[in-house]
């Protein structure tokens, strides 16, 4: 599994493309903090840290597009082949796939999350805000890695890069935008999306009751994380099934 | 560019293994491609694997490697399924298409994929990059070498662990005069060294320097599976005493001489 992994971390760091990706995805979460921020975004009294993660659905976007670009486009590039004959156990290859986009999107998402925190202390105005529960901001690394590990996993259904970002767009869209449908269910669905997760978490933000999960914050996110490992699995069993 | 030598020494393999394919059939969408397929290819020489276009090989070479399933029957190397083995390249070498990198990453990025995966010492990369002659371009990307230099890139990969088994898909394809020179005393070398080496291919002239065993299917149907002399032997070609070649022989046998 170790060598599978490193494998797959090696793929990443060797094609210019694939680690720009990350480069620039982990600049979209302070380039959108700062943009907010800076434009006089970020309402009075709410903390430094809730200014940070004001462009994490942004950053969230960015790394799940990277991620689903990763596992599909080695379907779309026809290098999958290379990936069977050297790891022939599909269960180890699969799983470490999934855990080399969650450990470079972890890396990225810590970078990120700090510049951010960075930027926002600099240009907020000074003692309108106070600094929050830094600790609080793990959970954008924690819904990085999940949207990262979704996006992946997608890829790895679908095969298909533009189809893979489609689907994880949707994912991270929709809920909300069509949030008119969901009738009772809006609360449950919309408050365990990965970005109204972290606006719990973080506090500050004023969600609407429709948008916060009934159960408490931290019952939102176990439920995206389950989510996510549900479909990460059904992934697996894809890739078993059909490349088997 | 490479050198094209006459010989080239490699370690003897830690391992002996032979690829035994019993009774190999596959069906896709009704379609029989391979109809209970069976032979095998011995450790110490190369088995030329050949047929039509289409005829299965491609599919029969994939099954091997456990990429496809079968739908019957079975395909070992030493006695154990390919997917048995946890690092593979240490036993099983295979070259399948010059199209298995990512043509943005470089051939020496590749090869450390490659070895990473199967906890391969970095030195082993430098290694195969000079075995294939391809260390003056290691850092071009792939997408900008030629056919003939993906083709070295592959064997290089094939190659990186050392192994016992070598399968190689077409691996002439593309390369110029020096670099089948250099292939063909590859391949004698690693079976001299007791390897075992399986490869499919158009280029008969060249398999008949090579090879000592033929393996030939058409339609998904075994035709011949047996030694080159044997083959070959008895038939006369064209003209008063004239040996037949090995093009004749295997076209007449799949009719189309």
């Amino acid at each position: 599994m170790r060598s599978a992994w490193r494998a797959e971390l090696v793929k990443i760091v060797t094609v210019r493309g694939q680690w720009i990706g990350v480069v620039l995805a982990t600049l979209a979460i302070p380039l959108a903090s700062f943009l907010v921020v800076a434009t006089g975004g970020l309402r009075s009294g709410a903390s430094s840290t809730s200014g940070t993660v004001t462009g994490s659905l942004v950053g969230l976007l960015a790394f799940g597009a990277w991620s689903a670009v990763i596992t599909a486009g080695e379907y779309a590039n026809g290098t999958m082949v290379l990936s069977l004959s050297t790891v022939p156990r599909r269960l180890v290859l699969v799983t470490a796939k999934l855990l080399a986009v969650a450990t470079t999107a972890a890396a990225g998402a810590v970078v990120s999350t700090l510049v951010a925190l960075v930027v926002v202390l600099g240009v907020r105005a000074p003692g309108a805000h106070g600094f929050g529960d830094p600790a609080s901001l793990v959970s954008v690394v924690a819904a990085v890695v999940v949207v990262a590990v979704l996006g992946a996993s997608v890829g790895l259904i679908t095969r298909s890069p533009s189809g893979s970002l489609v689907v994880v767009a949707l994912a991270l869209l929709l809920p909300r935008a069509a949030s008119g449908l969901l009738g009772g269910l809006e609360p449950w669905v919309v408050g365990a999306t990965p970005d109204t997760v972290i606006m719990q978490i973080v506090g500050g933000a004023q969600l609407p009751a429709s948008q916060t999960y009934p159960a408490g914050m931290w019952a939102a996110a176990l439920t995206m994380v389950a989510a996510v490992v549900v479909i990460a699995a059904g992934s697996a069993l894809v890739f078993v099934r059909r490349d088997g | 560019m490479p050198v094209a030598p006459d010989s080239i020494t490699l370690p003897a393999g830690a391992l002996a293994a032979d690829i035994v394919v019993e009774e190999a059939t596959k069906v896709i969408e009704g379609v029989t491609v391979l109809d209970r397929v069976s032979f095998t290819a011995r450790p110490g020489v190369v088995t030329a694997f050949l047929g039509p276009n289409g005829a299965g090989k491609s599919t029969t070479l994939r099954a091997i490697l456990g990429i496809d399933h079968l739908t019957a029957g079975r395909a070992t190397i030493g006695g154990r399924p390919f997917r048995d083995y946890r690092q593979p390249l240490r036993v099983v070498g295979a070259h399948l298409t010059p199209d298995a990198s990512h043509p943005r990453r470089t051939a020496r990025g590749h090869l450390r994929v490659v070895a990473a995966s199967n906890g391969l010492p970095r030195s082993s990369v430098q290694w195969a990059l000079e075995l294939a002659g391809i260390d003056g371009i290691a850092d071009v990307p792939v997408g900008r070498m030629s056919l003939g230099m993906r083709q070295r890139l592959g064997l290089a990969a094939a190659l990186i662990g050392d192994p016992a088994v070598l399968i190689l898909d077409e691996p002439h394809n593309g390369l110029d005069a020096a670099a089948i020179r250099w292939l063909r005393a590859v391949l004698r070398s690693l079976a001299a060294a007791g390897r075992t080496v399986l490869l499919s291919s158009h280029l008969m002239s060249e398999i008949e320097l090579i090879c000592d065993d033929i393996v030939v299917i058409d339609g998904g149907r075994l035709l011949a599976a047996t030694t080159l002399v044997d083959f070959l032997g008895g038939a006369r070609g064209p003209g008063p005493g004239r040996r037949v070649s090995l093009e004749e022989r295997y076209l007449d046998l799949v009719g189309e001489l």
